[in-house]
């Protein structure tokens, strides 16, 4: 996966937890999941945002909040799961 | 709504409201009278694929999509609620193991509920936790290379009839759902009778006492349970039941319209009377709000778009509060003959009100809801400044 592509998930996964949530800024190494500010729906939401923009699937051994806790561990996760189905 | 569909989901409507006409709506006062849903006619809706309707073809279902889900679930609804409770809970077990289901659990599981050879039961609900699904009573706990049930659960749709529970509880502070045949030594199984309305829905509530469940049987990931599995069900069960009570509402208009212009007040119709054209005006408008905002909730949920979840808890919560305000109109144009057990609408009266407390009642929903368009408010205020 190129330095660009890279760049371009995370900045797509930027847009949709800011668009989706009502805070002021986001670092990429952020917790969204220890901060509170999300709650099980969003999880779902993104679940279904990433399944929907990356064509990926979400599947039961993928549930870890490590794989979706930042931008940085959601944009790897994608990129994972991508180059599996490849 | 009915020309946003195509010839395939309008030919499938067909079907399904000629299959209620001609296999529900004669018996559907007694079953909600006897409390009970035949045997015979549950096999029947399994033969039809009825139950599976959601379930791909490679799993036994008929792999529809999910605006013939819904058409489903409204041609149901018109016939008795007590059945579409049935599609609610075998869509909701079924959802979250397609979603969440080890490969083992789909083999094993979906074609048999696809079939509808057995009845998946949603067993989250407790004597002590209803809406406040965080503070869950029933213990899954760890043992080794086993988990140990035990607790109880109240108001479990179908319990009497289910060969499969889909149980949620903890294990510490992490969430755990589990599967559970209804044979399991431990399970006990006790009907709650006498319900206001989904009468023939067979109530149950559940005990269970030091069940060990094999790691097998654990569906999803411990601490995932809630926030992933159940939210999963849910979503599927409000599909179904928006559209159940969008049915419900149908059921309302057509009884109120027929009795209005038949009915009379001395040389009048009921139906010339302006106060009962108002309460007819609201109904029918309504009938139609709430349908395209079904379909637009089935429609996300097959484009599968993320803001599906919002648009099936705006379908929701508009079409079982409609219903509500529709059964009550429903009754008082009928006066006295709209309150005996006798007539429809009694029954559509007692069955409304179920629609506003399942599967998240309008307050959950209120507050969802206020949160999600609250926030999209704050964000296009930033956006402006």
């Amino acid at each position: 996966m190129s330095v660009e592509t890279t760049q371009t998930t995370k900045e797509t996964i930027r847009n949709f937890i800011l668009d989706s949530i009502n805070i002021s800024g986001l670092n990429d190494d952020d917790n969204l999941f220890e901060s509170g500010i999300v709650n099980s729906l969003f999880a779902v939401q993104l679940m279904t945002f990433l399944e929907k923009t990356f064509n990926i699937e979400v599947t039961m051994d993928d549930l870890s909040m490590e794989n979706f806790e930042s931008v940085n561990a959601t944009s790897l996760f994608v990129e994972r799961k991508q180059n599996h189905q490849q | 709504m009915i020309s946003l569909l195509t010839n395939e989901q309008k030919k499938r409507y067909e079907e399904f409201k000629e299959f209620i006409k001609a296999y529900v709506e004669p018996y559907a006062a007694k079953w909600d009278y006897n409390q009970e849903m035949p045997d015979d006619f549950l096999s029947l809706l399994g033969s039809r694929g009825y139950l599976g309707s959601n379930i791909p073809v490679e799993f036994g279902g008929k792999g529809w999509d999910f605006v013939t889900f819904g058409l489903l679930n409204e041609a149901v609804g018109r016939g008795i609620s007590s059945l579409t409770d049935l599609l609610t809970i075998q869509a909701m077990v079924s959802s979250s193991l397609l979603k969440w289901g080890s490969s083992e659990q789909k083999g094993k599981w979906l074609k048999p509920l696809a079939k509808g050879e057995i009845i998946g039961a949603f067993s989250l609900t407790e004597p002590n936790v209803g809406s406040a699904i965080q503070s869950l009573e029933t213990k899954i706990n760890k043992r080794g290379d086993k988990y140990i049930l035990n607790g109880r659960k109240k108001w479990t749709s179908y319990g009497q009839k289910a060969g499969l529970f889909l149980v949620f509880g903890k294990d510490e502070d992490k969430s755990v759902a589990c599967l559970l045949s209804k044979d399991t030594p431990g399970l006990q199984i006790s009907p709650i009778k006498n319900m206001m309305g989904f009468r023939a829905a067979h109530m149950a509530q559940l005990k269970f006492n030091d069940i060990e469940i094999p790691e097998s049987d654990i569906v999803g990931k411990p601490g995932f349970a809630l926030s992933h599995v159940a939210s999963i069900g849910l979503h599927y069960g409000r599909i179904s039941t928006s559209c159940s009570a969008l049915g419900l509402l149908r059921a309302c208009f057509e009884e109120s319209v027929i009795y209005s212009s038949q009915r009379k007040i001395g040389s009048k119709f009921v139906g010339d009377e302006g106060m009962i054209r108002t309460l007819i005006a609201r109904m029918g408008t309504d009938l139609h709000a709430g349908s395209l905002l079904c379909y637009s909730a089935c429609k996300a949920e097959d484009e599968h778009t993320p803001d599906v979840y919002e648009k099936v808890q705006m379908a929701k919560y508009f079409t079982s509060k409609a219903v509500v305000k529709a059964a009550s109109d429903a009754v008082q144009i009928q006066g006295a003959n709209g309150c005996h057990e006798s007539s429809n609408v009694a029954r559509y009266y007692r069955d409304s009100k179920i629609m506003e407390i399942i599967e998240g009642t309008t307050q959950i929903h209120e507050r969802m809801l206020g949160k999600t368009f609250v926030e999209k408010a704050a964000r296009l205020i930033k956006e402006k400044k």
